[in-house]
């Protein structure tokens, strides 16, 4: 269900009165979590299992972690053992239902139906390793199996294709025809197709943010479980975000939220722009970016440019489009979602365009990849490697392809050389903030190619002959162009010394009504979000 | 339980964005009041600022047969007792005859006025089409007689009657019943559908239809800047063209020469291919479910309807098949004797006056104009008040 259909007006036009009326019981939590689960089974009933194994697991794991001794406190395996026997009821049922939960597993992955034994296997191994965490009542063991099923999760929906495809073709190299891996999709259940589910990135990175919060002790174990799965599945922001974090959207729901006319008419002005940014801008950007890039052996050097420019403007408001109205749904119902995108596109320097841009996948990498691996405390060398694994990192979370590969290796060099320049007095004191921002927007740009290109063979085929193909008219409308230009013009009046110009009640209605009668007039269909993909 | 301090002010502490377009309420209700006040008004305001000449025989163009806020606005032109609406498919549009070879036209004739019989056909517009063409955009047939054709040919396959499971394309798909009664080869999702809806019930949304089909070759106005001319190398003529530039006030009209109509066309000639029709009974037909539809509406509209039945190209139709299809046929009139429909069967029209199964050709309708002015049944049904 996407938030520029009509169902979702059909489904927010149910929820939403229903949620109010709920507000002096104790039922509004679970008729939010019945609605965000309702969304996402929309797409795909099947996934739901997904979700729900994630929640659950994670929320138990953390319960058992709960009963262990904190991180860092030193406890001897004797005394663990004398834990597990005498004291901790908990740890010793969970012990006693993983080894019986593991027997069983193990047992149909060996002897079971054909289709199921795959996945048996991975859950007897996850359970075994649950008996292990109960047996040496370790934090750590409890944390890395969170970790590791996350990542499994992930891993087996989203790249395992790819890694099989790459590892197949290194066998066929090596001639080594007797070593073929299947695919992965002979491994899932009868009934079930092999397809990525909608969110999966966002929903498990945001499980997986509570378990290690709860393993550094930022944030308190969470008892209800309706509140922890409402919390994983909520709904505005359950298919692409801002992945949020325990500590910030948890406590919001402990209670019904204080809803005052200024939520409404702020979650409908964000709903508005995220509206505008989607239907308007970036579906209309997506037909000229589509007529290059499918074919871009026949578009000329300024077609292959300002696709590419096109894309990247394409790809912003999609993406925070999205943001925006989840962020207004969220609003509307009176919770309140982080910021996830603030002007990208006016960033100085490659540092600061990433505390711009998707704010909430930056944050996550940085808190759970770059400082877990050492971060900038251990010398200048090792902060550039724990950097640029990051990017790597992050831009393999974006695809499995090779394309992602490059562009978060891409980035990830950007930011050590744009660090580097920082550094010089000439670079930061001497070169206006209008040349870098330029800059940085074309270098952006150019790393876009490499996102979007359906190859890595068409990217740099673009790349190439964007130096080597003939200057051709490119044929960009002109209104594609007043819009877009009217939107940065926007934003650098946004980040001005004017900016309250903008604030005058003038602008404002002129603007909301302005968006509303070009969509009415102009919005290019529906077309899903880019971000489902990931 | 309460919030936690801490939390409060985190969550107080979330931005807003990277913009200001955030009202107040009091702004809201300005910007609202401004939005209302610009959708009621534009799409009434439009008529009375956009030519719209049509004239005697004047048919909607066949490039504008999906704009139906057209539609209902010529049905509000020619609301006066004055005239007879002639309401149909192709067969009453004229599918391979120019506008002076149609049905109505030769009424006309019979007539002697230019303007008595007025051609509200709309080319490939099957019953379940019409029943919501007529639901939302017929608002203006009130009152009137109404010569209501009936085209077999809709009941000639489950595949034509739209009751097969397979998928389907078809023609003005936004003017089915969306959701009830079910159609089974129409597999658009619920998203379609409900905007289909939407499109039927919010005017503005019908006039932007309007402004696509007659100002911007059925495009949205974004696409249309990015559409190319189909040549090679592919050019984009309108990526600098001003759209504004495009709405020049006046309905485009059908274009002076028409080489797939009328007798000096390629089209226009007499039938070749004899047919053998799987035809739906009545029962289960959707179509004819529909029509009756159609029916019952038009006359709690208080429209003094008249159902022309055919006629179909029988000379087509072999043994058996003939046979199936003259069981239908009677088993419609029958039905339609039952509810004290006016209505008429005329013969089958000589072999060479048919170009199919049933469209007949310039003569035909001349023919069959003929026929049904003469009939003492129709003299009636048209001097009655």
């Amino acid at each position: 269900m996407l938030f520029h259909t009509w169902p979702f007006l059909v489904f927010l036009s149910v929820v939403l009165p229903v949620f109010f009326a709920l507000r002096k019981t104790g039922l509004w939590l679970p008729w939010l979590t019945l609605a965000s689960y309702f969304f996402y089974g929309w797409w795909n009933p099947y996934y739901l299992f997904l979700v729900l194994y994630s929640t659950t697991l994670d929320f138990f794991l953390v319960v058992l972690m709960d009963r262990c001794p904190p991180a860092g406190e030193k406890v001897d395996v004797a005394s663990r053992l004398t834990r597990l026997r005498f004291d901790d009821g908990v740890l010793k049922a969970a012990f006693v239902v993983c080894v019986v939960a593991a027997l069983g597993s193990l047992s149909l992955a060996l002897a079971g139906p054909r289709t199921l034994r795959p996945m048996m296997a991975v859950l007897g191994v996850i359970v075994l390793l649950m008996a292990l965490g109960a047996l040496y009542s370790s934090r750590r063991i409890w944390l890395a199996i969170s970790v590791a099923n996350n990542l499994a999760l992930l891993l087996f929906f989203k790249y395992a294709r790819f890694a099989v495809g790459n590892l197949n073709a290194v066998f066929t190299g090596l001639h080594l025809p007797g070593l073929h891996l299947p695919d992965p999709s002979t491994l899932m259940p009868s009934g079930w197709s092999y397809v990525l589910p909608v969110g999966i990135s966002f929903f498990t990175f945001q499980s997986l943010s509570y378990t290690i919060d709860f393993y550094h002790g930022k944030v308190q174990r969470e008892r209800n479980f309706l509140r922890f799965a409402t919390f994983v599945c909520f709904f505005p922001q359950l298919m692409a975000g801002p992945i949020e974090r325990a500590r910030h959207l948890l406590p919001q729901f402990r209670q019904f939220p204080q809803i005052r006319l200024r939520n409404f008419t702020d979650g409908a002005s964000l709903f508005l722009v995220g509206l505008f940014k989607k239907l308007a801008l970036a579906n209309y950007l997506a037909l000229y970016v589509e007529r290059v890039y499918d074919n871009p052996r026949a578009a000329s050097a300024p077609e292959l440019i300002l696709g590419t420019i096109a894309f990247g403007w394409q790809i912003f408001f999609d993406f925070s489009g999205y943001t925006d109205m989840a962020r207004g749904v969220a609003k509307l119902m009176g919770f309140n979602l982080i910021l996830n995108f603030c002007n990208p596109y006016l960033a100085a320097s490659l540092s600061e365009f990433w505390s711009r841009w998707h704010i909430s996948l930056s944050t996550w990498f940085r808190d759970y990849v770059y400082i877990p691996l050492g971060g900038n405390r251990l010398g200048w060398f090792n902060t550039y490697r724990n950097l640029f694994l990051t990017f790597l990192i992050s831009g393999i979370w974006h695809g499995a392809a090779w394309t992602f590969v490059v562009w978060g290796a891409l980035h990830g060099l950007g930011v050590l050389i744009t660090r580097e320049l920082e550094r010089t007095a000439i670079y930061r004191e001497r070169v206006p903030k209008l040349f870098k921002q330029a800059g940085v927007f074309a270098f952006v740009s150019f790393a876009w190619i490499f996102f979007r290109a359906e190859s890595l063979n068409d990217a740099l085929l673009i790349v190439r002959r964007i130096f080597t193909a003939a200057w051709r008219d490119p044929h960009i409308p002109a209104l594609m162009a007043a819009l877009v230009g009217s939107v940065w013009l926007y934003e650098f009046w946004y980040e001005s010394r004017f900016r309250d110009l903008l604030k005058s009640s003038f602008v404002r209605v002129g603007v909301a009504v302005g968006m509303v009668l070009y969509l009415c007039l102009c919005s290019t269909g529906g077309g899903t979000f880019i971000y489902f993909q990931f | 339980m309460s919030v936690p301090a801490s939390t409060k002010s985190a969550i107080a502490e979330v931005p807003f964005g990277g913009n200001e377009v955030r009202l107040t309420s009091r702004q809201w209700l300005v910007a609202l009041a401004i939005i209302a006040l610009t959708l009621v008004a534009t799409p009434r305001l439009w008529v009375k600022f956009e030519r719209f000449t049509t004239g005697s025989d004047y048919r909607i163009p066949y490039q504008l047969s999906n704009d139906y806020w057209l539609y209902a606005r010529r049905l509000g032109q020619v609301a006066d007792a004055r005239h007879v609406i002639v309401l149909g498919d192709s067969v009453v549009w004229g599918e391979y005859v120019l506008p002076d070879g149609t049905l109505s036209h030769f009424l006309n004739q019979e007539a002697g006025k230019p303007d008595r019989f007025i051609n509200a056909g709309v080319n490939g517009l099957f019953p379940l089409a019409q029943e919501g063409l007529i639901d939302d955009y017929g608002q203006a047939l009130r009152h009137q007689k109404v010569i209501l054709h009936y085209n077999v040919l809709w009941m000639t396959s489950p595949k034509a009657d739209l009751s097969t499971t397979k998928e389907e394309p078809f023609n003005h798909s936004r003017l089915v019943p969306q959701f009830s009664p079910r159609i089974p080869c129409y597999k658009a999702d619920s998203t379609e559908r409900l905007s289909a809806i939407a499109e039927r019930h919010i005017g503005f949304l019908a006039w932007v239809n309007h402004l696509q089909n007659a100002y911007f070759s059925q495009k949205s106005i974004p696409q249309w800047t990015l559409a190319d001319d189909g040549g090679d190398p592919l050019q984009y003529p309108n990526a600098w063209k001003n759209p504004l530039a495009q709405i020049t006030l006046t309905v485009p009209s059908a274009p002076q020469t028409d080489p797939q109509r009328g007798p000096h066309s390629p089209r226009h000639k007499p039938w070749t291919e004899p047919a053998q029709f799987d035809w739906v009974d009545l029962d289960s037909s959707l179509q004819w479910h529909a029509f009756q539809r159609v029916l019952t509406t038009l006359r709690q509209r208080d429209n003094d309807v008249l159902v022309l039945l055919g006629p179909f190209n029988e000379h087509m139709l072999s043994g058996e098949n003939r046979a199936a299809y003259r069981t239908l046929r009677d088993g419609i009139a029958r039905w339609l004797v039952q509810h004290r429909i006016p209505h008429m069967a005329p013969e089958t029209l000589p072999s060479p006056l048919y170009a199919d199964a049933s469209h007949p050709l310039t003569q035909g309708y001349d023919l069959l104009a003929k026929r049904i002015y003469g009939a003492e049944d129709f003299q009636r049904w048209l001097t009655a008040p």
